[in-house]
């Protein structure tokens, strides 16, 4: 190889071909998948986030979750993500539709911690001020409710007011003894705590779209493979 | 691969050219491998101590992970592969390295956009897209700080004095080409267009394998296919096959990105292809075996007394290694266990540190001095930084990977509960921790013998000075033609 343009045009060409061969096709596949509208109650899945559960989504990435946090269920046979014998991580996996009412989409590569694309359903049928609570919490203190975690507290996303003089806010987080900041003080999460707490709980992929269950089947074993 | 005009006053006259912007820049990046690598260490104390600097929303574990990784990979990283190639392909050119003036302006406005881009992490700015993750302003900076850098690699390249072009040159041509495409087509498709869905996992899995193995391997075995035969002193072997492995890795590894995503939901075709091409990336990976083995066979004595060879001997052994680990996290077998864990997190980390980083060691050790026309102060700082190094790859690799295939059979097996996993996995947090203080320590040696050579007051030595191979290392060693 002597000819300079020649090695150029080769270099051009490889990463090219990547670039339409993977990117480019890929996104000719997928990249108009559109809402499911479901013909028994018309309605359209899956359904677009709140503006305050994207203003969470917002704290989720400049918080860098995503280091330690997945977003993605892996489907049945590869894994145990899912309900039977397995972390109960989703009630199926997921599929690439889930994804499109995600401005931002953080699937995540490392399970320090755990999945959370289905976090928003964590407590089964909770009243929705439970959800709440067990968040904040978790946030502010996360041994206070999963005891032996190596999750991070972020007192950054709570203020912590004296209580004395004026009335309690309703808000104030019922931490026990050990956790709470001390007598006379409570703690009150910050409008980014509750955009992040609004936008783990919306985290639930319960809908399951008839159009993708048979395209997502897994494949039939053929003696091996 | 040298005409005989290219003689020693030549070769001079090209070091002379190329010593202050090489030093700026190897200065720069020793910085940012200092400051990444604290960085780097707290965020792993952070894992079994998580109350460490929890309090503080700067340096929070999800924050702090990524800012000290793209200090790592864009400051020293970037900074390291900027001196080297500059250097090498002057060297190769036979052509002195023009227009100084504008390295240095570019390499001011580089660790400033580094700089901005790290701080923009810390302050909440981030846009969590692995190692995009700086602000989405700080990329205008680089990529203008980077056209001033790849245009004189490109343009020395084509005023080269040379009628053969060697290995070396079409791997750091092509990666001085593959990285800004790669880097604006990402920052296109996620931020100024932003695709849609998962489309953007596709897209950032593709950018992060390219800017490891398109640009920082390249720059790995342009090292090695220059130092091996130059300071062996006889040609590689098999070196007709060359070429083919280069196209062969070049084509195979653009398409490899795809394996990042297997298990992920995204159409099963793209992490199929990157399977593919995984496993087909390992008959380039054989070739260059071929090519750097063949050369070093019956001569490995010789090799061992030379501190950059030594350093070259880690950094391709962990590019095969590396690519083992490709594959292995390919199978979809093997994937299901360990995705998401350790071990996951080991492949990056032996293709930047294990294979780039210790390649760039190596590659300091030759050309500082003949730069300065000094030596190395410090013979102990010396072992001090090769020994940590050569036993931090070694303590990292066995450990994560027995760590990471620990953590996947637990995280598979749901009668564990998810506490239970952090538990047992404490031990090996606290294990990287110190693996990574190990690293750091040879890092500070490096500092500081590079302060000394590099530092105009200093009074050993001046130019022209002859090179006397110290005691059993072969630190410099008398060079003939390049």
């Amino acid at each position: 190889m002597k000819n300079g343009l020649a090695l150029f045009f080769g270099v051009l060409a490889t990463l090219a071909l990547s670039w339409a061969g993977l990117l480019l096709t890929a996104h000719r596949q997928i990249g108009a998948l559109s809402q499911f509208k479901d013909p028994a109650d018309d309605m359209l899945y899956p359904q677009p986030l709140s503006g305050v559960a994207d203003q969470g989504r917002l704290v989720y990435q400049d918080l860098g979750c995503v280091t330690c946090h997945t977003q993605q269920v892996r489907q049945h046979g590869f894994g145990h993500d899912l309900a039977e014998g397995g972390r109960k991580w989703g009630e199926r996996g997921s599929y690439a539709r889930d994804y499109i009412r995600d401005r931002t989409v953080l699937i995540g590569q490392s399970r320090l911690g755990p999945d959370l694309r289905n976090v928003g359903t964590r407590l089964g049928d909770a009243k929705p001020e439970e959800y709440n609570e067990w968040f904040y919490k978790l946030l502010y203190a996360p041994q206070s409710v999963a005891a032996g975690t190596n999750m991070p507290p972020h007192p950054f996303l709570f203020e912590v007011h004296p209580v004395a003089g004026r009335q309690p806010s309703a808000h104030a987080l019922a931490l026990p003894a050990k956790f709470a900041p001390g007598p006379g003080l409570e703690v009150v999460p910050t409008p980014r705590a509750v955009a992040l707490v609004t936008y783990l709980r919306s985290l639930k992929d319960t809908y399951d779209y008839p159009i993708e269950r048979t395209r997502n089947l897994p494949a039939p074993k053929e003696g091996g493979h | 691969m040298n005409s005989s005009a290219n003689n020693r006053t030549e070769q001079m006259e090209i070091d002379a050219s190329a010593k202050w912007p090489v030093l700026f820049f190897f200065g720069s990046a020793l910085l940012w491998l200092l400051l990444g690598g604290v960085m780097q260490l707290a965020a792993a104390m952070q894992l079994h101590q998580p109350g460490f600097w929890s309090g503080c929303e700067w340096v929070t574990h999800g924050r702090l992970v990524p800012a000290a990784q793209n200090a790592l990979v864009y400051g020293w990283g970037m900074n390291a592969a900027f001196a080297f190639g500059l250097w090498l392909m002057a060297r190769l050119s036979a052509t002195t390295l023009r227009h100084g003036g504008w390295l240095f302006i570019a390499v001011k406005f580089w660790n400033l956009g580094v700089a901005l881009g790290v701080l923009g992490i810390m302050g909440g700015y981030s846009t969590s897209f692995e190692l995009l993750e700086m602000p989405r302003f700080v990329s205008l900076i680089l990529l203008a700080a980077y056209a001033l850098i790849g245009v004189w690699a490109v343009t020395t390249f084509s005023i080269r004095n040379t009628e053969n072009v060697y290995a070396s040159q079409w791997y750091i041509f092509g990666a001085a080409f593959w990285f800004p495409w790669l880097y604006a087509i990402a920052q296109v498709m996620l931020f100024k267009a932003p695709v849609r869905g998962v489309l953007q996992p596709v897209v950032n899995a593709w950018y992060a394998h390219g800017l490891y193995n398109l640009w920082f391997v390249p720059l790995a075995l342009a090292a090695a296919y220059y130092f091996l035969p130059k300071i062996l002193g006889k040609p590689v072997a098999n070196y007709y096959l060359a070429s083919l492995a280069f196209w062969w890795l070049a084509i195979t590894s653009a398409f490899a990105g795809g394996s990042r995503l297997i298990g992920a939901p995204v159409p099963v075709w793209i992490p199929t292809m990157g399977i593919v091409a995984n496993m087909l990336v390992v008959v380039g990976v054989v070739i260059v075996a071929l090519n750097l083995f063949g050369t070093l066979a019956g001569r490995l004595e010789a090799a061992k007394s030379s501190l950059t060879l030594r350093f070259i001997l880690i950094s391709i052994v962990s590019f095969v290694l590396a690519a083992v680990m490709n594959l292995a996290l390919s199978m979809r077998g093997f994937a299901a266990v360990v995705q998401f864990t350790l071990l996951d997190g080991l492949r990056d980390w032996l293709t930047f540190y294990a294979c780039f980083s210790t390649a760039m060691f190596g590659a300091a050790y030759f050309i500082l001095p003949r730069l300065t026309g000094k030596e190395w102060r410090s013979v102990a700082l010396v072992k001090v930084h090769f020994a940590a190094t050569a036993l931090g790859v070694l303590l990292m690799v066995a450990g994560l990977t027995y760590a990471g295939w620990h953590q996947g059979q637990l995280l598979n097996d749901a009668a564990v509960p998810f506490t239970d996993i952090t538990k047992a996995m404490s031990f090996w947090f606290a294990y990287r921790t110190v693996v990574l203080a190990l690293l750091l320590l040879g890092h500070v040696a490096f500092l500081l013998n590079f302060v000394w050579i590099a530092c105009p007051v200093n009074s050993r030595g001046t130019a022209a000075a002859t090179f006397r191979p110290p005691p059993d290392l072969g630190l410099a060693r008398k060079e003939g033609h390049a």
